[in-house]
């Protein structure tokens, strides 16, 4: 908390002490930039955070700066006014909020839709402000906007500015380092992982856009009265492409990226754009090399500063996160002729099978016989023709990763699927929040300090999850293996779905591994399902194995049961007839 | 009142099969590169430029059109070395470097030919009689080589060994590797075509439209959406994109207001990209 | 008897990302010779042979073919020393039809020379306008088997010809590759099922977690002993 107030401190004692040092006509120019620093900011927060890019956050700029003109017109000398800057620039945000919300539910695929929305969004937004001259004034725009009450003069202004910037860096701040932000940052990281912990990721992307919308709206509610002249511009394809180019060239990743970006790029060319024709060539040039080979923008040459910026100083004290209610019983799951198709391909056809009683349950075929399709159909993540799955005896019409999840599923994937670039901790947190957050707990750093005795316990059976600060990416493959294992682990499921867990283990991991999965079996009341093809894991765990074959069910019994039966032999290996 | 009918739909015609031709060259490079190109409107304006300038030279217009294919062509081979492969062909990537390239292509020929509109003089003109309305001819010669390109195009796509290889590259990579095919020099070779045709395509334009260095960014905004609405990959697709869009474009222009036109493309294309991002007609 | 192996596996590793699934294989396939490369699934034949053709990069070891190092050659120019490959999965182009899969890298783009393997498999014949997409998935693995033998290659590795291939054709394939074998072309299969393997085989290789724990003369290695290797 400390290193947070002195540095926060710091850059707003800079910002107000600027026109000291610059004289009052380029505090007034500046005010600008610093505006236009407060949308940068918004775009590097979605971009660089949660991997969404906006490329239309100057109509949320435009809309803020419209409606606080008129909402300073008619409020005039009252200190009423200064309500108007808040108020548009929430309105601005939920606005956002729901526009985002409606199109990240809208298609699954990630790709870059959002952005042509957005582009598209601004320009018609462009349009509507050129040709509806009723209201916005046309292409001329609203003029003669009048100022804040008892702010006469540049300076009194831009201390308003400065103090509105400062505030906001450090509400950025905030919000980046708290558990929000982390569950941002996983988003462009896996955000498919985040789904299956039962996270609403349409709703968590929604989140960081409003945010970025608030940003907007103080900086358009500002631009009325600092230019006193609201124009169409301000939502054209130009100015967004110049947030987005701010927040790329100083370093969209950061929080004083996007700030540093827009107010050299903006002086910048302000000052050399007439004087050097070839000015805004440079700046094309400089955002390709970003774009190729410089993701962290002009911030990367100032590694060192961010190094001491991001040292969190004191890890979080260790505390017992709340518990998740106990269940009842395992889930169970039934299969009803269920069939899914890809194309032309059947995957499951007709597929019929429940869980009993046993605890773990061993699925089992050769190439092909539908193991993980069944889980994923199970879990939303492949779409199903016919047929019916009960969870618990209800039937689940259209499954849907999270909530599934949140059903008391957990998931491990064929391939290891974790976090790459957050670190070990990040990744065991993100699980761990999973179900037992409330409220505005996400805005708390203490969060990062929860831990539970099973966590506690895979720490001590697998040394390197101690080292917290690792980056998941700099993990052997095995160890990423285990970090998800123990990441579906610790949300306390009802059902464990593994599979293949110890693919591509080393013969000692493979051991910890079983040793792992029979523990959680006796201190947890779960269920346990695991794809596995080698037969040694497969003795020694299950209790019923489930033979699937061409997308049907085959055969089940006991280990020996099944290695015995001849129609299994039969499908393995062919053979002369 | 008939004759005006008819002019006004050979207007809609012209103006879908238009659009057509600015869209091949992004319907290659985004439909089956899927690379997103958005400076792809300033290909078609640095076409537009090498016309204005060979017209000034002296030379005949038809020498327009291999000059703005090489130049075109050229720059496309950069890029392509430059950006794209480097990216490894991500649309996300794509997208944000070709804007840069979009930037830095509009200031240079700021630089180099000022912000001044030009106009480039119509190569064949006169006017035809059609229903006792005199519709220019250079318009129809246009359409006429349009619906020749696309027919071509379509046949060539689906017959020829290339047209057979890109296809076998698009739908199934690795395999195409193991055939033989040598995928990056295919690759690359699609980008430059696409490319190329942008400027061809600008040659065509030119003089009908003023040639300024942002001319490009009124026409990207048409390409990208009629591939988006009309699916990307399939030449179904680029007629459908055509049609629709330029088609809802002329007729509402003309009805209503070019405001309203340019308003319901924008919200259509919002609409597919929530609900039906790959389009009408995507490839498989 | 010391003639050189026409294809080396010399001592590779890989895998995807940062795991190694294939750890340290070497085998060689000689000319005129058959090697079946088996095991359970996940054990990392279909790696191993993806590493040898060059569509992964190996974190360590040689491929030779004929004597020449090849390791790390971009895949399309597997053809020019001889190698042809057919994978496992996506083992047709789905969009192109059954002929112009057949004929997409001829120069003459005829069919004329696929009659002897149209007498063999009519069903291509019949279906040589359809798009391959079409096709059932024994049908794609049979158009798939016909492709890789007529590139003329001295070297064929296939990853599962059998799969979903109904039974009468397997044994088809299998003349077929003896017929090719007597001529002096050598086979590498990644097979599972042993209807195939026990027409074809001069020698089997047995994988079991990225390594090979098997390797022997056909004639030597008894049914059981495979089997054990195999199944549950």
């Amino acid at each position: 908390m400390g290193s947070f107030l002195v540095r926060n401190g710091l850059i707003l004692a800079l910002l107000v002490l600027v026109p000291t040092f610059v004289g009052e006509f380029w505090a007034y120019q500046l005010g600008l930039y610093f505006l236009y620093a407060l949308a940068a900011m918004g775009v590097g927060l979605t971009w660089g955070q949660a991997g969404i890019l906006p490329l239309g956050q100057g109509m949320f700029v435009a809309l803020s700066a419209y409606t606080a003109a008129y909402g300073l017109s008619g409020i005039g000398t009252s200190p009423l006014a200064f309500v108007v800057i808040p108020a548009a620039a929430l309105g601005v945000a939920l606005f956002g909020f729901l526009f985002s919300t409606v199109v990240f539910r809208g298609h699954s695929d990630r790709g870059p839709s959002f952005s042509l929305i957005t582009l598209a969004l601004t320009l018609a937004a462009f349009q509507i402000a050129t040709t509806w001259s009723s209201v916005t004034g046309g292409f001329n725009g609203l003029r003669n906007i009048p100022g804040l009450p008892g702010l006469d003069g540049f300076l009194d202004l831009y201390y308003l500015i400065a103090v509105v910037l400062g505030l906001s860096i450090a509400f950025v701040d905030y919000l980046l380092r708290a558990p929000l932000g982390a569950l941002w940052r996983a988003i462009a990281d896996n955000e498919r992982r985040l789904a299956f912990l039962g996270y609403d990721v349409a709703a968590l992307k929604a989140v960081a856009f409003a945010v970025a919308c608030w940003l907007a709206g103080l900086a358009g509610a500002l631009y009325a009265p600092q230019q006193n002249l609201v124009t169409p511009d301000l939502a054209g394809f130009a100015f967004s492409g110049d947030l987005v180019i701010f927040a790329a060239v100083g370093g969209r990743a950061t929080v004083l990226g996007p700030v540093i970006g827009a107010i050299v790029v903006g002086v910048l060319s302000a000052e050399l754009r007439d004087r050097f024709p070839w000015w805004e060539i440079v700046i094309a040039l400089f955002f390709i090399v970003v774009v190729l080979r410089l993701p962290g923008g002009l911030m990367t040459l100032f590694a060192p500063l961010e190094r001491l910026r991001l040292a969190r100083g004191q890890t979080p004290r260790a505390s017992r996160a709340p518990d998740k209610p106990r269940a009842a019983a395992p889930l169970s799951v039934g299969f009803e002729d269920v069939r899914v198709r890809m194309g032309d391909v059947t995957i499951l056809d007709g597929l019929s099978v429940k869980t009993g009683d046993e605890a773990v349950l061993c699925l089992i075929g050769p190439n092909g016989a539908g193991k993980t399709s069944a889980l994923n159909v199970m879990t939303g993540a492949l779409p199903k023709r016919g047929g019916r799955i009960l969870i618990d005896g209800v039937d689940v019409l259209r499954p849907e990763p999270a909530a599934v999840a949140r059903s008391g599923v957990g998931r491990k994937f064929q391939t290891p699927s974790v976090f790459p670039k957050l670190t070990i901790d990040e990744n065991l947190a993100i699980a761990l929040w999973s179900g037992r957050w409330r409220g505005f707990d996400l805005l708390r750093p203490s969060l990062f300090g929860w831990t539970t005795p099973l966590l506690d316990e895979m720490r001590r059976r697998f040394g390197f999850l101690g080292s917290g600060g690792k980056a998941a990416s700099d993990l052997s493959h095995g160890e990423r293996q285990i970090l998800e294992l123990t990441m579906a682990l610790i949300t306390e499921p009802r059902l464990l779905l593994l599979d293949e867990p110890c693919a591509g283990l080393s013969h000692e991991e493979t051991a910890q591994v079983i040793d792992a999965i029979q523990w959680a079996r006796q201190s947890l009341n779960l269920r346990i399902i695991i794809i596995e093809h080698d037969m040694e894991l497969v003795r020694r765990l299950a209790d019923r194995v489930v033979v699937l074959h061409q997308g049907r069910f085959l055969a089940d019994g006991s280990v020996e049961e099944v290695q015995g039966n001849p129609d299994v032999r039969a499908v393995y290996v062919g053979g002369s007839r | 009142m008939e004759s005006l009918l008819v002019t006004q739909a050979i207007n809609v015609v012209y103006e879908v099969l238009i659009l057509a031709v600015l869209v091949l060259g992004l319907a290659v490079v985004m439909g089956l590169l899927n690379v997103l190109n958005i400076a792809h409107g300033e290909f078609v304006m640095l076409g537009a430029y090498t016309a204005y300038t060979v017209q000034k030279a002296g030379f005949p217009y038809l020498a327009a059109v291999p000059a703005a294919a090489v130049v075109c062509g050229v720059i496309g081979l950069l890029v392509e070395r430059f950006l794209i492969r480097p990216l490894r062909y991500d649309p996300f990537e794509t997208l944000l470097a070709t804007w840069g390239l979009g930037l830095l292509l509009r200031k240079l020929v700021e630089l180099v030919f000022g912000r001044g509109f030009r106009s480039v003089d119509i190569p064949i003109g006169g006017s035809v009689s059609i229903f006792g309305e005199a519709y220019p001819t250079y318009r129809l010669v246009l359409m006429a080589i349009a619906v020749v390109v696309v027919v071509a195009l379509f046949v060539w796509y689906a017959r020829a060994a290339t047209g057979a290889r890109i296809r076998a590259m698009v739908g199934n990579p690795v395999l195409a590797e193991a055939v033989g095919i040598r995928t990056r020099q295919l690759a690359r070779n699609t980008f430059v075509a696409g490319t190329a045709w942008a400027g061809i395509a600008g040659v065509m334009i030119a003089p009908l439209t003023p040639v300024e260095p942002f001319m490009g960014l009124t026409l990207i905004v048409n390409s990208f959406f009629a591939l988006v609405v009309g699916g990307m990959g399939t030449v179904t697709g680029l007629f459908a994109g055509s049609t629709i869009i330029g088609g809802l474009q002329s007729v509402l222009s003309a009805s209503v207001s070019p405001t309203t036109a340019y308003l319901a493309m924008l919200i259509l294309s919002i609409l597919f990209l929530w609900q039906r991002p790959r389009g009408l007609f995507p490839r498989p | 008897m010391s003639e050189p192996a026409l294809f080396e596996i010399d001592h590779v590793s890989g895998g995807y990302g940062s795991g190694l699934v294939v750890r340290d294989v070497s085998l060689t396939v000689g000319r005129g010779e058959a090697v079946c490369l088996l095991g359970r699934n996940g054990v990392g034949k279909s790696t191993l042979v993806r590493l040898a053709c060059g569509f992964l990069a190996a974190a360590a070891g040689t491929v030779r073919m004929a004597g020449a190092d090849i390791t790390g050659q971009p895949p399309s120019d597997n053809l020019g020393v001889g190698l042809t490959y057919c994978p496992q999965e996506r083992v047709v182009f789905d969009d192109l039809t059954v002929a112009e899969n057949l004929t997409l890298m001829r120069a003459d783009r005829r069919l004329d020379g696929f009659d002897r393997y149209f007498q063999v498999f009519p069903r291509l014949t019949e279906r040589r306008r359809q798009h391959a997409g079409t096709l059932s998935g024994g049908e794609k693995k049979l158009l798939s088997f016909v492709r890789g033998l007529a590139e003329g290659s001295a070297m064929v590795v296939i990853d599962e010809p059998s799969e979903g291939v109904q039974f009468e054709n397997v044994v088809r394939m299998a003349d077929l590759i003896a017929a090719r074998k007597a001529g002096g072309t050598a086979f590498l299969v990644v097979e599972q099922n042993l209807t195939l393997v026990e027409r074809i085989a001069d020698r089997i290789v047995i994988m079991d977690h990225g390594e090979i724990v098997y390797t022997g003369a056909a004639g030597d290695v008894a049914r059981d002993e495979i089997l054990s290797h195999l199944t549950v």
